[in-house]
């Protein structure tokens, strides 16, 4: 199969979302393609802190302004992915004062509006600030969610014609005389809607330009093309608390540092976060001294930190930059901006150009600058509007009303609905029965979730990011097979297993950081639940290979049986462990 | 709170207000107590009448302010000493804050199958959802509690099944209050129905100056019609009767202790109940209690505040829990324990006061209280006492642990005390709820769930060999009596009558 685009944009994180939209606004024939899920790179690994520029007013003027503006233009155009928290630089007794000044001039250098408040009235304000926090500048923090936004970002790039592909990774850049035409993707189960067990293809897009916005990856596409693109990945922890302790984004107010924000995030706080030059965007070691390096050192702004519970923990690479010959050692001192890297300019390579660097929070502003430098390349006019045209979800906020009534949903829900819904709520809601709730935690409705599904197939880490289904204290303990049954509609059986199996082992894996305490105790209720009641343990059904039905009343005679042991006991363990064949092993609930 | 010197005003009120002694001057007798001013029927006056000195006319304000959680006892809250400092206890005019209390639950979902009502109301989301995810849901300036809040009838067996300690009554406490003071409509006729309910103290006060008449005025035909048609109050059960004379009346008539002892003292949280309505309890208390020696304190006192946690109305309970703690931080200084002879006046006084008021002794109250016959199995040997005892007829009982008592852990007491005695026959119908939950019961929508939580009980007790009930909380027995129309008894009725007191 082959197909002639006007631009193919690499990389469905924020940056390319925003380039598939503002040029399929702009009218051009587009296509997205991303390897996981959107977001499934940094974009879905970072903070979610929409930044008001203040974390820059010291060392980068010209970010923090973009901040600041691109803060504002968010609010409006994204009103239903982004939660208007506010924030705080907090000083304790032994950061500088001078400091303190310092940023506030910044601040104000940058036209972002700061106000400086007291101790006793930063914790009026948010009461488990630590007693001997000082004083507080007030900032425009805000805390965005990257996936509802990726999302937008695609579905309106659809309606004005665009492709997405999801699941379709890049293997190679086609090159013809010298230039770039196209790429060639894999497919992981064939294009579109992603689900389980279809076959793989390979496909040949061809389009007259590419856009690489692989972010941390931008080296490895580059490579493909045979250009250097020297982008230095740099690993930073987040912590997820189970609760919010904070309503406000508490930022520490000193320079540069670990372990030095709280952002409270739906139902949870995130806390944040390291910077650690690491060699591969996808391996690397996820450290302990990490994850305690947040707890101990943000529990000096927060205190209740210490004994709260954690969820889990994860890591995100930063996709830095670094102009060739700066020679920086310390990754905290490259720069935030991004990069704009015209291969034809600079490898002799036209038809393709990379974007790398920046920052979540300046995703729209990037991506107008790299449309208008296509459209300049393709000798295309077009004005861009994604600055004002709200994203589909954020149009109309006069339709959110009273969702608990008209619906059957408890208020809590609804809400939660609704803000994660935008102005999709009434559509959503009215069209299946949303009750019962599916996800306790988090309060998703069984509206929301098949929804999703028509949206994303069987894939239900699709699912989880956009309803936040599983996202909760149980990490999925009580509700994925709840998730996965919705999916019988629509799928066989196996897939609805492999999609359910997929969805656990993606909630376990991140929750392996925060095994200890309460969430300890909940891995294991998890993990006696699941194989005590639905035998995932040792299902067979889960194993490739028939089942041994022998194994399961072996009989008395049964003593040349490889466990040894007793006849009696032989038997009583095949039954327990549901048939298991006995060469079958190293299967249990962490698989 | 209340802004209110109550003690200012007494010498009026108590002759208006009890007119059995009206112009008796006394010398302070022990135990006796002062005239007068824990029945004043200043307890009704609405909130909204009141002058709000200390919030500072933040109308959002609730009543309660986080509870106890500093080491000395909440003793300081009026200046927070930093070291005990807990960050609860600044949320102005006393919002808690309960999202990390969320942080214990591990949706187990042991708390849902415990619930009575649950089992019965398909409506109801139960405690997992009213608890812990309701508040983790919840963000700070997201004021929206959800409705069915006050379906449940708080009884606490949530708490007592939760394995994990998330304080479940607490979260349930704070948000109906929430509720209540923001969302019910303040003139509703549910709002009025229950602030009257919840302020039975009030009303029982008033009836009790003229019991026969009040007596007679419920049981009159229409009567009950009329409060379900106008109040939403059911008309399917019978107001209780109010006793001619109250237990405090008693009490001074027959001029307060007999027994003067400064090494043994309690003081008697009678609670309204036992006062206006079967004060045969309460004679029954003093009479158990001054055989074993003990200095019997009456302290004044107001209502517990149980029906004003289970209806939102946690300004009205806050204003009576300042009289009780007062008086009974003094009867404490006195060397007394706080005996209370109805379980969920225990429990109040002992776990929600803490759990939502913070004031000066209020954990020293806490600590301090006991149920009647659990304090006389910790320190008597009744065991022995009773060994010998003999009833003149042999007598069968059914016997219903309250909802409250279980949650003390004292579910099995009465059972364990007389199961030897010789002439008793007593049996324990089960760990069913019995559905009436104070004034849950007496709601007109709840009435239906009220007894269908109740057959259980009904049942078990007509196939328990006696037919005479007995339980220690005065709505249960309401409730039983209802039900299965047996005649109810209190534990302490009967350990009178087992024990060789000379009458
Ligand atoms: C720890 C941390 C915290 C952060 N916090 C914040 C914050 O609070 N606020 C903020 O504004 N910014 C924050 N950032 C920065 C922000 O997250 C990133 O700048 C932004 O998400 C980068 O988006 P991107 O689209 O450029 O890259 P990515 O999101 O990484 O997107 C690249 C995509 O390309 C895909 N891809 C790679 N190779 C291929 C291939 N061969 N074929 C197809 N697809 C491919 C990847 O799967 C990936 O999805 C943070 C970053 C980190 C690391
Ligand atoms: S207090 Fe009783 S009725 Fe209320 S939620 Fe708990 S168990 Fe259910
Ligand atoms: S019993 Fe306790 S831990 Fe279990 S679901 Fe209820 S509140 Fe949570």
């Amino acid at each position: 199969m082959s197909e002639q685009a006007d631009v193919i944009v690499v990389g469905g994180g924020s940056t390319g979302c925003g380039v598939v939209r503002d040029l399929a606004r702009r009218g051009l024939d587009t296509v997205l393609v991303e390897k996981g899920n959107l977001t499934h790179g940094t974009t879905g690994r970072m903070h979610g802190l929409l930044h008001s520029g203040g974390r820059y007013a010291v060392s980068d003027r010209k970010s923090a302004r973009e901040c600041i503006e691109e803060n504002l233009v968010l609010r409006d155009i994204a009103g239903h992915c982004v939660e208007e928290t506010g924030g705080m630089f907090v000083k304790r007794p032994e950061d500088s004062e001078e400091y303190f000044q310092e940023k506030l001039e910044g601040c104000r250098a940058c036209d972002i509006p700061a106000e400086v408040i007291d101790g006793e009235e930063a914790r009026r304000r948010e009461p488990y600030l630590a007693r001997d926090v000082e004083k507080a500048i007030v900032v425009p923090d805000g805390a965005v969610d990257p996936f509802r936004l990726c999302v937008a970002n695609a579905a309106d790039a659809r309606e004005h014609g665009a492709r997405i592909e999801t699941h379709a990774e890049v293997t190679d850049v086609l090159i013809e005389d010298g230039e770039v035409v196209g790429v060639e993707v894999e497919h992981d189960t064939g294009p579109g809607k992603r689900v389980h067990r279809e076959p793989g293809t390979t496909e040949e897009i061809r389009a007259r330009y590419v856009v690489n916005a692989t972010g941390a990856w931008a080296g490895q596409l580059g490579e493909m093309a045979g250009v250097d693109v020297e982008v230095r990945p740099s690993k930073g922890v987040m912590t997820v608390m189970n609760v919010r302790q904070v309503d406000t984004v508490i930022n520490r107010c000193r320079p540069k540092g670990d372990a030095d924000i709280v952002v409270p995030h739906e139902t949870a706080c995130i806390l944040g976060t390291t910077d650690e030059e690491v060699e591969d965007p996808e391996d690397y070691p996820e450290e302990e001294w990490e994850v305690d390096l947040m707890i101990e050192t943000l529990s000096e702004l927060v205190p209740a930190l210490k004994d709260a519970r954690t969820l889990r923990s994860f890591w995100g690479v930063r996709p830095l930059y670094e102009p060739p010959g700066t020679g920086t050692d310390d990754p905290t001192d490259i720069t935030r901006d991004y990069f704009l890297l015209d291969h034809d300019e600079r490898d002799d390579l036209p038809g393709m150009t990379s974007i790398v660097g920046g920052k979540l929070t300046t995703y729209r502003m990037m991506a107008e600058s790299i449309s208008d430098h296509v459209c300049e390349k393709l000798e295309y006019e077009a004005e861009c509007d994604t600055a004002e045209v709200p994203l589909p979800g954020s149009e109309d906020f006069s339709v959110l009303r009273e969702y608990m009534e008209e619906f059957g949903i408890r208020s809590p829900v609804g809400r939660r609905s609704a803000q994660r819904l935008g102005s999709k709520t009434d559509d959503v809601l009215s069209s299946v029965s949303p009750n019962p709730v599916v996800c306790e935690c988090e309060g998703v409705t069984r509206a929301e979730i098949s929804h999703a599904i028509g949206e994303a197939g069987s894939d239900l880490n699709a699912v989880r990011l956009r309803t936040r289904a599983s996202m909760g204290n149980c990490q999925g303990g009580f509700c994925t097979h709840r998730i996965a049954a919705e999916l019988t509609q629509e799928y066989p059986e196996p897939v609805v297993r492999d999609a359910e199996d997929e969805l656990y082992q993606e909630r376990w894996k991140g929750q392996r950081h925060a095994l200890w305490g309460r969430q300890l105790s909940q891995a294991m209720l998890n993990h006696l639940l699941h194989a005590t009641t639905m035998n995932r343990d040792g299902d067979p059904a889960g194993l490739d290979a028939g089942v041994d039905f022998a194994a399961f009343d072996a009989g008395p005679d049964a003593a040349d049986d490889p466990t040894g042991g007793d006849a009696g006991a032989d038997s009583g363990t095949a039954a327990a462990d549901g048939g298991r064949p006995f060469d079958e092993g190293g299967i249990d609930g962490d698989r | 709170m209340t802004g209110h010197d109550e003690r200012d005003t007494t010498t009026d009120a108590d002759r208006i207000d009890d007119g059995d002694n009206a112009g008796d001057v006394h010398e302070p007798h022990p135990g006796v107590p002062t005239l007068g001013r824990d029945e004043q029927p200043s307890i009704f006056v609405p909130d909204d009448g009141e002058p709000e000195v200390a919030d500072g006319g933040d109308e959002r304000s609730a009543a309660t302010d986080g509870g106890v959680k500093s080491a000395t006892g909440g003793s300081d809250s009026a200046e927070l000493d930093p070291t005990t400092y807990d960050p609860v206890d600044v949320f102005p005019g006393g919002d808690l804050d309960l999202r990390d209390g969320a942080d214990s639950c591990y949706k187990c979902t042991s708390c849902d199958t415990s619930c009575p009502v649950a089992a019965v109301d398909d409506e109801f989301p139960g405690p997992k959802f009213q608890g812990p995810e309701q508040w983790r849901l919840k963000r700070k300036d997201d004021h929206d509690i959800d409705a069915s809040i006050t379906s449940c009838s708080n009884c606490m067996r949530c708490d007592d099944a939760c394995p994990s300690s998330v304080p479940l009554s607490q979260m349930h406490n704070e948000a109906r209050g929430q509720f209540v003071e923001r969302q019910m409509e303040k003139l509703s006729r549910e709002y009025v129905r229950n602030r009257i309910l919840s302020n039975y103290r009030f009303f029982a006060s008033i009836a009790s100056k003229v019991p026969r008449l009040a007596n007679f005025a419920t049981n009159l035909p229409g009567a009950m019609w009329l409060a379900e048609k106008t109040l939403g109050v059911t008309g399917e059960r019978e107001f209780p009767p109010f006793a001619t004379q109250t237990f405090r009346s008693w009490w001074r008539e027959r001029g307060g202790a007999q027994v003067e002892n400064p090494d043994k003292r309690v003081a008697y949280f009678h609670g309204c109940y036992s006062n206006y309505n079967t004060p045969e309890v309460g004679k029954a208390m003093v009479r158990v209690f001054e055989h074993f020696g003990y200095e019997v304190l009456v302290p004044p006192q107001k209502c517990s505040g149980t029906p004003m946690f289970a209806n939102g109305m946690l300004k009205d309970a806050r204003r009576h829990a300042e009289t009780n703690v007062e008086e009974l931080v003094a009867a404490i200084g006195e060397g007394a324990d706080i005996i209370a002879s109805c379980t969920s006046c225990s429990m109040s006084l002992r776990q929600e006061y803490p759990e939502l008021f913070d004031i000066h002794g209020i954990e020293d109250v806490s600590n301090h209280t006991f149920e009647a016959l659990e304090y006389l199995r910790i320190y008597e040997d009744l065991e022995g006492a009773l060994a010998d005892s003999e009833l003149d007829e042999e007598r069968a009982f059914a016997y219903h642990a309250p909802c409250h008592a279980r949650n003390q852990g004292l579910e099995r007491q009465a059972v364990e005390t007389f199961r030897d005695v010789d002439g008793v026959v007593i049996e324990d119908v089960g760990d069913s709820c019995s559905g009436i939950s104070g004034t849950y019961g007496w709601k007109k929508e709840k009435y239906e769930t009220s007894m269908k939580i109740g057959e259980e009980m009904f049942e078990h007790m007509e196939h328990a060999e006696g037919d005479v009930g007995m339980t220690e909380c005065p709505t249960c027995a309401m409730q039983m009596e209802h039900g299965t129309g047996y005649e109810i008894e209190h534990p302490l009725q009967l350990l009178a009558d087992a024990l060789p007191i000379d009458a």
